[in-house]
């Protein structure tokens, strides 16, 4: 997991602008809403990789086509017991084979980490007061689990089947 | 039973070490209230009216004498002596402090026990068939089905915070014992044509304050597919149910709602699963791994089918004995074997209550007449699986020393009750009270036995611990101005077959403005003496409300009125 220190981090929302009919200029290191993506990926030169925020509710599906254009898709957490993001993720990762970065945001708190991981996250932004030791921790307390997930593919009936 | 792996084992005590690393957080300040409490919820703690609530997981109601001693002793140790057993077979105490709750998980953990998932917006505790696996009228049995389902959902990441809580019954019987059509998934195992195994898919049934019964999404899912399955239900919930409102936040609303669309929906995700996704297939299940399972299911040692001795009753055997036989005991798939239920509600204590003492005393029973096993049932009673016909009457007078032989199973006083406004800081209003009452003026044998087969049901409050929707006579407390009322219900049926099977599961109908608590003893009276002047000859009291209807039921309940009389009229 890389916590992302916004300080530091290279990718830039379009700052006071939203909606579909504003002019983005395409440019590196750009972070979009979805709202604003839409308005301009058909024109997006193909080889500028972008950044994507996603609402929870928004049908991730959706965006299937562009994923081979984005490099980071940001996810969120309105409450961090609203687990809509964690399908998201997991769709991403599992059906549409997205190799890019996945990034939580919104209100991350350590005791999420081990499901972040398991379902295809692998950046998250802590809620300003959690502690970064609390949440590295918190990715080390199983062995392993029952199920698959986006880093072992098989369920535990059939690792132990193949040991 | 299901025998834990060394993986199984350290999954438990690594929950625990996570559980003491949260609460430990907690209490040094860098965990707050808010946070801490959905996380203590999914290892089972709520804090309740007095002190925190543990709801300790009993996987389908499979529960060992190793395993209630160490309940016995929490129960001693951290607890004021006693525990709850729920209609989700699960266990609850009521007194131990915050601070001991990480040594009371490692303690559990020593006998492969945990709360995990016993509460929270998450999928919870998978009940099933008090009678799984020695059931006569069993297909399949349904129990190593229950353990795949609950590894498959223990700690599953996507799927811990979802809308509300997620509730999952399976049977396998043709008696529908566990209530699946109230579940938000109901699983019915059978046989098609071919002989092949699968499963009957029940969604979005459930209580609270928009009772609704389950409806059949799928007719036929092969057994190797259930996973997939369930798992493209619980998806399309997670992501479609509602969450701007705790009321509509269960799947049954989602269902209700989109119908059609919502058995298209699951469809058409369990299709996308299967074709599309890494690992997708990787969830079938194999052979192998049932045939691992079922292997824990076979009969424990030393239990082969013998001769039948009968009821094994001496010629001047007494008259509760026989009364017992007739009640407590129950058919078995195995000639010579017998089920026997300990019945857990008697006067003097609240229903699905025990001791430590009781506690060590079913173990004991246990061990000397079940080949160390023992069932929590829905109607909140425990069961011995595995007894011997020639045993019965030895275990019966053994039963009757330690207080659990009230031959009152399915009758009035086996009435299903929820702990209530004594301990639950949700409740509305007392149910403990109400049962001690009914229990007091029914309390004739003789009278009991001439009601007959009923089921009254308790909750203190809508959100229906009690299951009172499905009771024949429902009970529900409500609070007006501060005080304790109670709305009474008629004609609620689980998918038992007294109450008419699965297909007639539905919630009872309110009959008329709450009454005030002591008139609810008397209302009860006016209801079952209405059945008694009215009944058919060897009608049930169900079977009598159906026929004439609730209009006499609630005219007599009506009369009753003293307090409330008034605003009635």
């Amino acid at each position: 997991m890389r916590f992302i220190d916004t300080q530091q981090d290279p990718w830039r929302p379009v700052e006071g602008e939203d909606g579909p009919n504003v002019t983005i200029t395409p440019a590196p290191q750009r972070l979009l809403t979805l709202a604003q993506w839409h308005a301009v990926r058909a024109q997006w030169p193909r080889e500028l990789p972008t950044a994507v925020a996603v609402p929870n509710d928004a049908a991730i599906e959706d965006l299937a086509e562009d994923l081979p254009r984005i490099a980071l898709v940001v996810l969120h957490f309105p409450k961090w017991t609203d687990g809509r993001a964690y399908s998201q993720a997991r769709l991403l990762r599992a059906r549409y084979r997205y190799v890019g970065a996945v990034r939580a945001t919104g209100e991350v708190l350590v005791d999420m980490m081990p499901l972040l991981s398991r379902t295809g996250f692998d950046e998250a932004q802590l809620r300003a007061d959690q502690g970064r030791e609390a949440a590295e921790r918190a990715l080390h307390f199983f062995a392993g689990h029952y199920q698959a997930d986006v880093h072992e593919q098989r369920p535990l009936f059939l690792r132990r089947a193949a040991a | 039973m299901y025998v834990y792996t060394d993986f199984d084992r350290a999954f438990v005590h690594q929950r625990a070490a996570q559980f003491r690393d949260q609460l430990d957080r907690h209490f040094a300040g860098r965990l707050g209230d808010e946070e801490f409490r959905a996380l203590r919820l999914q290892n089972g703690w709520y804090i309740q009216r007095h002190a925190p609530m543990a709801r300790i997981a009993v996987p389908y109601g499979e529960l060992s004498s190793r395993q209630l001693r160490q309940l016995a002793r929490v129960a001693r140790e951290f607890d004021r002596g006693y525990g709850h057993f729920t209609t989700r077979q699960n266990l609850q105490f009521n007194w131990i402090p915050l601070k001991q709750a990480a040594d009371v998980m490692d303690l559990l953990a020593d006998v492969d026990m945990h709360g995990i998932q016993t509460s929270g917006n998450c999928i919870r505790n998978i009940t099933s068939d008090a009678l799984a696996g020695i059931a006569p009228d069993e297909y399949v049995d349904p129990r190593p089905f229950c353990e795949i389902l609950r590894q498959w959902s223990s700690l599953h990441p996507e799927f811990a915070f979802l809308p509300r809580k997620f509730k999952i019954a399976v049977t396998g019987a043709a008696e529908d014992r566990a209530a699946i059509a109230w579940h938000d998934i109901g699983l019915q195992l059978h046989k098609n044509g071919c002989g092949e195994i699968g499963f009957r898919v029940y969604v979005g049934g459930g209580m609270g304050r928009t009772p609704i019964c389950g409806t059949l999404v799928h007719e036929f899912v092969a057994w190797q597919q259930i996973l997939v399955f369930i798992e493209a239900i619980v998806r399309v919930y997670n992501r479609y149910g509602r969450r701007d409102n705790m009321y509509k936040a269960r799947i049954k609303i989602l269902v209700k709602a989109e119908g059609e669309r919502f058995v298209k929906q699951v469809e058409d995700e369990f299709d996308a699963i299967l074709r599309l996704d890494a690992g997708g297939d990787g969830q079938i299940i194999p052979r192998e791994e049932l045939d691992r399972v079922a292997a824990c299911f076979t009969l424990p040692p030393g239990v082969a089918p013998v001769k039948s001795t009968g009821d094994g009753a001496p010629a001047d055997a007494p008259v509760a004995y026989r009364k017992w036989l007739e009640r407590n005991v129950q058919g078995h798939r195995l000639a010579g074997y017998r089920a026997v239920t300990l019945s857990l509600k008697r006067a003097g204590q609240a229903p699905g209550d025990v001791t430590d003492v009781q506690m060590e005393a079913a173990a004991d029973l246990a061990d000397r007449y079940s080949s160390g096993e023992l069932r929590v049932t829905h109607d909140q009673n425990l069961l011995l699986p595995w007894v011997r016909e020639a045993d019965l009457y030895a275990l019966w007078r053994a039963a009757r020393d330690a207080s659990f032989a009230t031959p009152n199973i399915g009758l009035l006083t086996d009435m299903i009750a929820c702990p209530g406004g004594d301990f639950c800081a949700l409740a509305n209003a007392r149910s403990i009270p109400i049962a001690a009452q009914i229990t007091e003026r029914f309390d004739d044998l003789d009278e009991l036995y001439d009601i007959g087969d009923i089921d009254l049901h308790i909750s203190g409050c809508i959100n229906s611990c009690g299951h009172h929707h499905s009771g024949h006579i429902g009970i529900l407390g409500v609070d007006k101005d501060g005080a304790e009322w109670y709305q009474l219900t008629l004609a609620g049926s689980d998918g038992s077959t007294l109450s008419g099977g699965l297909a007639t599961s539905a919630p009872g109908k309110v009959i008329g403005p709450s009454f005030a608590a002591d008139e609810v003893p008397d209302a009860v009276e006016a209801l079952i003496e209405t059945y008694r002047r009215h009944r058919a000859a060897s009608e049930r009291f169900i079977d009598t409300v159906r026929r004439l209807g609730i209009e006499p039921f609630k005219t007599a309940a009506n009369a009753v009125r003293r307090s409330t009389a008034r605003e009635t009229a």
